[in-house]
């Protein structure tokens, strides 16, 4: 359906040389495994939902003989793994975390975790990519600013407020805009009392606001403040999740659990019998787009309905890669 | 030995403080590298509901009346400091600044004409807590303690609008909407000194936990008028917090404290009783509000607020024994005192509570109901002729709802059902449809109908000058200024209207048709039939003194048109334009002569801006009225022209951001007259400094 290492341009950007020597160095240390250890970091809802959608998919792609065990972190703190026979897959960063100090032959794939923490857990352990792999939360930025074309195709300025941790990714959003025709403003804050002002400026040259997410600038406490600043500018925010979308963003694209679970099973088919070549870390490859109408409707916007707007975005997206 | 023990340097001790500083170290480490640390709750956490349904305004193609919407930078652009200053942008508003004889320092704001300097025909509310002025219905603008610095933004809607926002909602209504402190620099210190007018603003914003919060401290003189007696000082501390409980229940307070002193009385007006003097003012507010996220289509507010206004206000007249001499030379030898001592304090009260619910149907309706109960309480024992404190109550249930029947075509209905002491039950419906043919164009057709409430001073205002004598058979001597009989019934507007709202390019439009009819007026009018106590001797006769109160007599039909045109010439440059035409015409016999001249044919008001470069920038006002002969201590005024020319440069060092700004207020200097003969406008200049840090 899409082509995948388009689709996830700016996580291969980061991390493709790493990935071609970790394939090179470590072809063939591991062995096919039989099974497959989900380590969820605390017994959630999404997560347990997770393992149920995993299963399903399995027994839908008719690969039941592959077994499927859950640990549950809080119930051990060392979890204990077969490890040479094993898939494991790390549901949240703890759960990560803990999977990261396993036996390096041991694959590891983490599903919902961002990018930078990724990275990071990637320095720390040491491990290699081709048995240390993730489905990312982030969404591909080509992604977010297609929906803000398919909802609002008159807009030219979109603006982006960055913070610590993602302002490492300021060129490959400009990058990004640029190849979508959008022109994208971003100013970068290193604490939260710069937020609001910083915000307001933002806003005086921008048509719309593309949130990315960072702890100092997109939190529970800085929520009110973003939304109230951006609606009395009149001006649309694009969420990154659906929770965000209820709180008052005009649109996000984000995954369901569903359609995590979908990826990380096809991915755990893929490469049964090769483990050790896990492929490099990769954006959600499907997703769903969530549409606040009461926002829409009071700032004069004009959408589709959701159904029509996704398909108009899978279109985008196709035609992109082609 | 002491010394020995704290000059410890054994190699033993040295290892244990490397050792306590290297975990110390490392665990700032952790520490930061642990916040640093995205987890899967950045991206998927639970987001407080911000933008709920309650908050959600409707589009400005979807208003069911016409709306002027006044921002911050247009505030700032405007160069004005005193509040009402600010309603000369808003087409068919008439302002005069210094009004009447009572209340000196007070502003005439009237919307649509009917000017006086009591004009209590308009909704006034700053954040949602009804501001007018139980007494009169106007509002002391010149007492409410809010600083111009912290207004977010002021929506005024032209026209009618009860079932929306209740009692005296009657020729529109004025939203004063502040900042939250999440939107302010931490502090800010701003200064202003002119003509005759010193300021000093301060303000602190900041945040504990769930718990945002701002402070404004203001201090403020201004002399006034050349030849009026009417100085001002304030100084104020307000406060604004909100405090989130969970993601769906938050809780916003506000409180406010003034106290100033004013001039009042007028020698050529009254020569013998009301003389120049200082009143003194004690205000306070406060303001709770609970709001509650019922579900993503539907929120609960539920707010309760106290206003407490007082003004001590004592005056003792001239020797009375001359002029009673003229009459009767032994009446005058019977007097007791000289001085007739008139305490004329007023203390005015509101407590309101009120609950509302807002929800939307589907994608097409969006809906509010709610009720609320009130009880304003007045004390003038001048006015009203009694130490006691009477009690006014007042109920409403309210519903709107807008319904967009189709892409292109949304039906806005509401009503009001409000009963109050006064006037009994009295309902206010309202219907309008707006055809939207194209995403630019928008087409209004609308009708409302809202009841004005008397107020006490229509409803109750029997002041008298008692003057005792020592004469057995004529005991005492009584001046009756008004004797108000009360039993008033509620005034009658249908207003009707048809708007255009438009996007043409860069210029925004807003035009508007309307036709007012005001039935029912409540007017002044002499009054014969009043008996004084028998051992009493009513003076006015023999001073050739009318006694006056109200009735309603007559009726009269507002026409006219009205635009509002926003201007971007460039990207550095903006222009808006209002114009007003406003025709008054008595369609039922019985209204008072200037009634129908009591609004100027024709007012204009434009504001150029200009933004030179980053620092600095210019604005340039505008505002031309055509002659009006107002009502209520108002007389007959000439065309003004006005021009008040405003410089701007910000700058920034560090952490501090600032503006320097300089206005000058009738540029060209012209000895104009406003509201009345009396109020004489001359030129004025100040300077402005803005700290933020």
């Amino acid at each position: 359906m899409f082509n995948q290492s388009k689709n996830n341009y700016f996580v291969c950007k980061n991390l493709s040389l790493l990935a071609l020597i970790a394939h090179l160095c470590c072809p063939a240390l591991s062995y096919a495994y039989t099974g497959i250890t989900i380590i969820i970091s605390a017994p959630s809802q999404s997560y347990l939902e997770f393992v149920d959608h995993f299963k399903e998919e399995l027994i839908a792609t008719k690969n039941t003989a592959l077994r499927v065990k859950v640990i549950d972190l809080q119930d051990s703190e060392r979890p204990v793994v077969a490890e040479n026979s094993e898939l494991v897959i790390a549901l949240g960063v703890k759960a990560l975390e803990a999977s990261s100090k396993l036996k390096f032959t041991t694959p590891v794939l983490g599903v919902f975790t961002p990018l930078p923490t990724f990275n990071k857990l990637l320095e720390a352990s040491g491990r290699d990519l081709g048995n240390f792999s993730a489905i990312v939360l982030d969404q591909p930025y080509s992604r977010q600013m297609l929906l803000i074309k398919t909802i609002l195709p008159e807009v030219k300025n979109v603006g982006v407020m960055l913070g610590k941790t993602s302002s490492q990714y300021y060129e490959i959003v400009k990058d990004t805009g640029e190849k979508r025709n959008l022109n994208v403003s971003i100013e970068t804050i290193k604490q939260e009392s710069e937020l609001i002002p910083k915000l307001q400026k933002l806003l005086d040259s921008t048509d719309a606001l593309m949130a990315i997410p960072d702890p100092v600038v997109y939190s529970r406490e800085t929520a009110q403040a973003i939304l109230l600043t951006t609606y009395r500018h009149q001006k649309p925010v694009f969420g990154y999740s659906q929770s965000y979308v209820r709180a008052g963003a005009l649109a996000a694209v984000y995954s369901t659990t569903k359609q995590l679970a979908k990826q990380a099973a096809e991915i755990a088919i893929k490469t049964q019998a090769a483990p050790g070549l896990l492929p490099p870390p990769q954006a959600p490859r499907y997703f769903s787009i969530s549409v606040n109408y009461q926002v829409a409707r009071s700032l004069n916007i004009t959408v589709a309905d959701e159904e029509n707007a996704y398909r108009k975005l899978l279109d985008a997206e196709a035609a992109q890669h082609e | 030995m002491l010394m020995i023990r704290s000059a410890n340097t054994s190699p033993q001790h040295l290892c244990l403080t490397a050792a306590f500083l290297a975990f110390f170290n490392l665990a700032a480490y952790a520490e930061n590298t642990a916040s640093d640390f995205m987890s899967e709750d950045d991206y998927m956490g639970e987001v407080p509901k911000v933008l709920t349904v309650s908050r959600l305004s409707q589009a400005a193609a979807d208003v069911p009346s016409a709306v002027t919407v006044i921002d911050r930078e247009t505030i700032r652009a405007s160069g004005i400091v005193d509040l009402p200053e600010i309603f000369r942008l808003v087409p068919g508003m008439y302002v005069g600044a210094n009004a009447g004889y009572v209340y000196n320092t007070n502003h005439a704001v009237s919307y649509h004409g009917i000017t006086s300097a009591y004009a209590g025909s308009m909704q006034v509310m700053i954040n949602g807590r009804s501001v007018y002025s139980p007494l009169f219905g106007g509002v002391n603008w010149s007492e409410l303690p809010i600083a111009i610095i912290d207004i977010d933004r002021i929506e005024v809607t032209r026209g009618p609008n009860a079932a929306s926002y209740g009692a005296n909602s009657y020729f529109g209504v004025i939203n004063i909407i502040t900042q939250t402190s999440d939107e302010t620099p931490a502090n800010s210190v701003v200064a202003t000194h002119g003509s005759g007018r010193n300021e000093v603003f301060y303000r602190h914003a900041g945040k504990l936990d769930a718990l945002s919060y701002r402070f404004t401290a203001d201090y403020r003189q201004d002399d006034g008028l050349d030849d009026r007696n009417d100085f001002k000082r304030m100084r104020f501390i307000n406060s604004q917090a909100d405090y989130r409980i969970n993601l769906k229940d938050t809780l916003e307070f506000e409180l406010g404290i003034a106290d100033g002193a004013r001039g009042e009385g007028n020698i050529e007006n009254d020569p013998f009783v009301f003389l120049p003097r200082t009143k003194q003012i004690n205000n306070h507010y406060a303001l709770i509000r609970w709001r509650h996220h019922i579900s993503d289509t539907s929120d609960f507010t539920l707010q309760a607020f106290h206003n407490y206004d007082k003004s001590d206000d004592e005056t003792t007249s001239v020797n009375l024994r001359p002029i009673i001499a003229a009459i009767s030379p032994v009446v005058a030898a019977s007097l007791v005192n000289d001085n007739v001592y008139v305490n004329n304090a007023v203390v005015q009260q509101r407590t309101d509570i009120e609950a509302q619910q807002t929800f939307a149907l589907g994608k097409q309706i969006r809906a509010v109901w709610g009720g609320s109960v009130r009880q304003d309480s007045v004390y003038a024992p001048n006015y009203l002729d009694s130490r006691k404190t009477d009690y006014f109550n007042l109920q409403r249930l309210f519903g709107h709802a807008e319904w967009r029947l189709h892409e292109k075509l949304t039906v806005n209905a509401g009503a009001l059902i409000e009963h109050n002491d006064f006037t009994g039950t009295d309902t206010s419906p309202r219907a309008s449809l707006n055809f939207k043919p194209h995403p630019n164009h928008t087409f209004r057709i609308g009708a409302s109908s809202a009841l004005r409430t008397p107020n006490y001073v229509e409803e109750k205002f029997r002041d008298r000058l008692v003057v005792a004598t020592t004469n057995p058979g004529q005991n005492p001597l009584i001046f009756q200024y008004r004797a108000n009989t009360g039993n008033l019934a509620p005034e009658q507007i249908i207003s009707r209207e048809l708007g255009y709202l438009g996007k043409l390019g860069r210029l925004q439009l807003d035009a508007r048709l309307f036709s007012d009819k005001i039935s029912d007026v409540i007017r002044d009018a002499n009054r014969t039939d009043l008996v004084v106590p028998p051992n009493a001797v009513l003076l006015n006769p023999f001073l050739g003194a009318d006694i006056t109160t109200n009735v309603n007599q007559g009726g009269a039909e507002v026409n006219g048109i009205e635009f509002q045109a926003n201007w971007q010439l460039s990207r550095n440059t903006n222009l808006l334009v209002n114009h007003a035409y406003i025709h008054i015409r008595e369609t039922e016999d019985g209204l008072k002569l200037d009634y129908t001249s009591s609004a100027p044919r024709n007012t204009f008001s434009s504001l150029l801006t200009h933004r030179f470069n980053p620092q600095w920038d210019a604005s340039l006002a505008y505002y031309q009225t055509s002659e009006a002969d107002l009502l209520g201590d108002g007389n007959k005024v000439d065309l003004i022209r006005k021009s008040d020319l405003r410089l701007a440069r910000k700058f920034q060092s560090g952490r501090y951001n600032g503006e320097v700004n300089m206005v000058i207020e009738n540029l060209f200097n012209n000895h104009y007259e406003e509201f009345a003969d009396y109020n004489t406008f001359k030129r004025r200049g100040r300077i402005n400094v803005r700290l933020d840090f």
